[in-house]
């Protein structure tokens, strides 16, 4: 019962998952793909959760959902996307798009050996198996100096993020206290010498 | 450790059928004769002034970014606070220099004025 289950969720997943990022770069409208690249991350977590990585599961609707689609709505809707001109230069580019994405094939074919595809699931934990403390007790002692570099790198997303986008104050009505308090009585106040009328 | 998702799973599917339902009830039942004036986008009487896919201000997109530096930060979180009585002290001078790092980050984005909307 509990292996038939777990490969009808498989499989339903890995199906849905194909077809939503068939949908993603086929369909005409760029917000569309991004909702359909919404779906493909919730079939990809559920296939993560069926290899009872149940924190990287749960972190990618959270991360990748919740914030980074935002992003990328945010962005589709920013960008003013004109789809006459994108498909204008289809031809001219299509060698090189091929090759890149043959290159791109090549490399992941090289990477992901042959013996990591087989039908075989991993190894089913019981019901008091945590994956997040084997993930904590993993990453806090052992990967200790890539957690600290990985705080570094979100360093460097704030402060490029900022520096990208920030355009720094326009018109806001906010006070300024130290140069309220700083301000010299000749600065607001100008005294002008009139001189004096004659009385006819 | 499956078996306690399988109620995420029967929650998830009555989920999606309350969604799907109506709308393949309202597709099969409902009476459907379209036609152009009411395929037509809808303003006010109107015909459409223009494309409803405006480009708009480059600060949403500052928040959004903000935003998911420190989602990811709490994402870190989770798997400490679960295994702090095992890490112990290390585990815990660990985040702690990693939140001192953020920390530095948000004291630049507050006085550099990112924060602020006008």
């Amino acid at each position: 019962m509990y292996n038939w289950l777990t490969d009808c969720v498989f499989y339903v997943a890995a199906a849905l998952l194909v077809v939503s990022s068939l949908l993603v770069i086929t369909s005409r409208n760029p917000v569309r793909s991004v909702l359909f690249l919404v779906l493909c991350f919730f079939c990809s977590s559920i296939l993560w959760m069926l290899l009872e990585a149940e924190f990287l599961a749960l972190v990618l609707i959270f991360v990748y959902v919740g914030a980074v689609m935002t992003l990328f709505l945010f962005v589709v809707m920013m960008l003013h996307i004109d789809l006459e001109k994108l498909k204008t230069n289809f031809v001219r580019y299509l060698p090189i798009g091929a090759l890149i994405v043959l290159g791109m094939i090549g490399l992941m074919g090289y990477i992901i050996a042959p013996e990591h595809f087989s039908l075989l699931a991993p190894a089913h934990h019981g019901a008091d198996y945590s994956n997040i403390k084997e993930l904590g007790t993993a990453l806090y002692t052992h990967y200790v100096y890539p957690f600290e570099l990985a705080a570094v790198i979100l360093i460097v997303a704030i402060i490029s993020a900022i520096s990208l986008a920030h355009r720094g104050p326009r018109g806001r009505k906010s006070q300024d206290v130290p140069s309220q308090l700083n301000i010299q009585r000749n600065d607001r106040v100008r005294l002008v010498d009139v001189p004096a009328e004659k009385k006819e | 450790m499956l078996e306690n998702y399988f109620s995420v799973l029967i929650f998830i599917l009555i989920g999606v059928a309350m969604g799907v339902a109506p709308l393949v009830l309202g597709r099969l039942v409902a009476p459907h004769r379209p036609d152009k004036e009411k395929n037509s986008p809808y303003e006010c009487g109107f015909d459409a002034f223009e494309d409803a896919r405006l480009p708009f201000d480059v600060r949403f997109y500052l928040v959004a970014l903000l935003f998911i530096i420190f989602d990811l930060e709490t994402a870190f979180f989770f798997p400490w606070a679960v295994v702090l009585d095992k890490i112990g002290w290390f585990g815990f001078g660990a985040m702690m220099i990693f939140l001192g790092l953020l920390v530095i980050g948000f004291i630049y984005e507050w006085k550099k004025g990112a924060l602020e909307w006008e």
